[in-house]
């Protein structure tokens, strides 16, 4: 196969120029506008057999569609002497003097121009078409002729953090990032677009870009991540010092900076404006629905909260305090009093159950109800409207009050594998019915898999921050600031985890 | 046409408004593509690549046309598309379909 064509199609363009194939190409295998579209739904038919069938063709001679299967357009191109047609589907151009399919390389440029400017305009798809290396890429590509391969064996993307003075906060955050699959796909391909382009050195994910450089060299020595720190103490100025950090507090402040320093970045989606496409948003956002009943008249009132991590209360012993007042779970001022009855050992699963269920607000705070027009009392219940493709699970595990302050060092079990299904607004939903049998079909799709563990050993006064994280789909490592060490899946789901991060198993398409 | 039209069987009709309704929507162009990418993912046309490789090489390049590759790899490509796949598709098409007034 060669891109010259064939005899018959180049005297065909002598004669009548690229203009047929142009024409041919734009309205009916593009239609890229409605009308466009509109046109193709209502004139694609075979001219013979008068139906819409697959494989259709169109005359470059003259105007005639006809179908492939039943040789309708052959018998055209016999009859009529018009050896030359375009599918309809892909766009190639099949001589019937030579009997099969010739390819031209003005007609390719065409067709390949045209899909590129409806693409640009949002109009269609572009087509993923194989790389075709440019020359410049294939004199470096000989220029640097070392492949690296990854085996079952390497060592590549582990690498230790030095730490730069209670850093260790950071460093566990930044083990976890760096091994989030969709994170790391995203920067390995080099996929960011600076959009502080006059002082590129302030930007949070050129750092993080850069970080995922080091990570994944294959040098095998500590990086140490000054750069970073620094970057961190200047856009969250709450963090500066040397003195110990939340992790989870890191962690949010963290994908607060990215998130903003994204923007600008194809921010704007096309179905609603405000919501943000960076990849930030892309893999950690959810959405949390928070369902209000009022107890008088039953009506619901939903609204719907983004989120990028889930707090969990790890419960207590005494069933739940008797004022119900546990409000405002974001934070734990609900529960003051009685927190020495934190149970020795819970499960993830009960964390989760607790968070999704309905919950009686209580006689003191009575909230408008919008059918009543009065103030009642009411249920709220918390679900999971849409899954985020990373979830970090925190488990709130330093409680703060007004009298102490005290880590919570309640055994949690997790597993491996984590279905959220029975936590979505979907299946929580009585009068969603349909929702309900869609969830049913689609449930393999809430299937998460564990990828990082953050821990905190010692106390809330002074501790240290260490991290598991999965490497080549099943091998675990301990990292310890600068040390890494191999761990079995056992420890890892032994340990006293702090925040948990599992990644979906099936990503939709977009 | 109306004279056309009602002669035809009404399965057929329907089956033609369905069809005119997923281009003039652009949803057959997104169902193509995802269909693409999904078959993509699976191997299933790494698989098929390789095995109308084989058959051109066999053959020699001049002996071989699309449409006798076609007829020869057809039989395979049909069967070894994932249930997984035409389940999904099948979904998305009646999901679509759902949501169209007047159909």
């Amino acid at each position: 196969m060669n891109l010259d064509g064939c005899a018959h199609l180049r005297s065909f363009k002598t004669r009548k120029g690229t203009e047929p194939f142009r024409i041919v190409h734009s309205y009916f295998i593009i239609a890229a506008s409605q009308e466009a579209r509109k046109r193709k739904a209502n004139s694609c038919y075979c001219h013979m057999c008068k139906q819409h069938r697959p494989r259709l063709h169109a005359c470059l001679h003259c105007v005639f569609f006809g179908c492939h299967g039943a040789r309708h357009i052959h018998e055209h191109a016999r009859v009529k002497q018009h050896n030359l047609a375009v599918d309809l589907s892909y766009g190639a151009v099949m001589c019937f003097s030579c009997g099969d399919y010739v390819y031209d390389r003005e007609l390719e440029t065409i067709a390949r121009d045209q899909r590129r400017k409806a693409a640009k305009n949002g109009q269609v798809k572009e087509l993923c078409c194989p790389w075709d290396p440019t020359s410049a890429e294939i004199e470096l590509l000989q220029r640097n002729p070392k492949r690296r391969k990854i085996t079952e064996s390497s060592t590549i993307g582990l690498r230790g953090l030095i730490n730069l003075g209670n850093t260790c906060f950071m460093n566990c955050i930044v083990q976890a990032l760096t091994h989030t699959p969709l994170l790391r796909d995203y920067f390995l391909a080099d996929r960011h677009n600076c959009q502080m382009e006059d002082n590129a050195n302030m930007c949070l994910v050129c750092e993080l870009s850069r970080l995922f450089q080091e990570f994944y060299s294959g040098v095998r020595v500590p990086h140490i991540p000054f750069r970073l720190l620094h970057l961190v103490w200047t856009h969250a100025r709450h963090l500066a010092g040397y003195e110990q950090q939340d992790a989870h507090e890191f962690f949010i402040a963290a994908l607060d900076v990215i998130h903003r320093h994204c923007k600008g970045q194809n921010s704007e989606s096309e179905t609603n404006p405000h919501h943000c496409n960076c990849i930030i948003d892309q893999i950690f956002t959810g959405g949390l629905q928070s369902d209000v009943t009022c107890q008088h008249c039953r009506c619901v009132s939903t609204t719907i909260d983004p989120f990028w991590d889930i707090s969990l209360d790890l419960g207590s012993d005494d069933a739940r305090n008797n004022n119900n007042d546990t409000v405002n779970r974001g934070t734990s001022s609900g529960k003051l009093n009685g927190c020495d009855n934190h149970p020795e050992s819970t499960t993830l699963t009960d964390c989760l159950k607790r968070f999704t269920r309905a919950e009686h607000l209580g006689s003191s705070a009575k909230i408008k109800c919008n059918a009543c027009q009065i103030n009642r009392e009411s249920t709220k219940q918390l679900t999971m409207k849409k899954l985020p493709l990373v979830a970090c699970f925190h488990l709130k595990r330093f409680e703060h009050s007004t009298r102490y302050h005290k880590k919570i060092s309640t055994y949690v079990s997790f597993p491996q594998y984590l279905d959220m299904t029975s936590f979505m607004s979907s299946r929580r939903n009585d009068n969603g019915y349909i929702n309900g049998t869609i969830a049913e079909i689609n449930s393999d799709n809430n299937r998460y898999a564990l990828f990082a563990v953050v821990n905190h050993l010692g106390t809330i006064e002074s501790g240290h921050y260490t991290c598991y994280i999965r490497q080549h789909k099943d091998q675990w490592f301990k990292c310890d600031d600068a040390l890494i060490s191999k761990a079995t899946l056992q420890q890892v789901l032994d340990s006293e985890g702090y925040l948990l991060f599992y990644h979906k198993q099936f990503l939709e398409y977009e | 046409m109306a004279d056309l039209d009602d002669k035809k069987p009404r399965d057929m009709r329907m089956k033609e408004k369905i069809n005119q309704k997923l281009i003039e929507t652009g949803e057959k162009e997104r169902l193509k593509e995802l269909l693409r990418t999904q078959l993509i993912e699976c191997g299933w046309r790494d698989e098929l690549k390789v095995h109308a490789k084989e058959i051109v090489k066999e053959r020699g390049i001049e002996n071989v046309t699309v449409d006798n590759l076609i007829a020869e790899v057809t039989p395979k490509a049909r069967a070894s598309v994932p249930d997984a796949v035409k389940k999904d598709l099948l979904q998305r098409i009646r999901t679509f379909l759902s949501q169209q007034p007047g159909l």
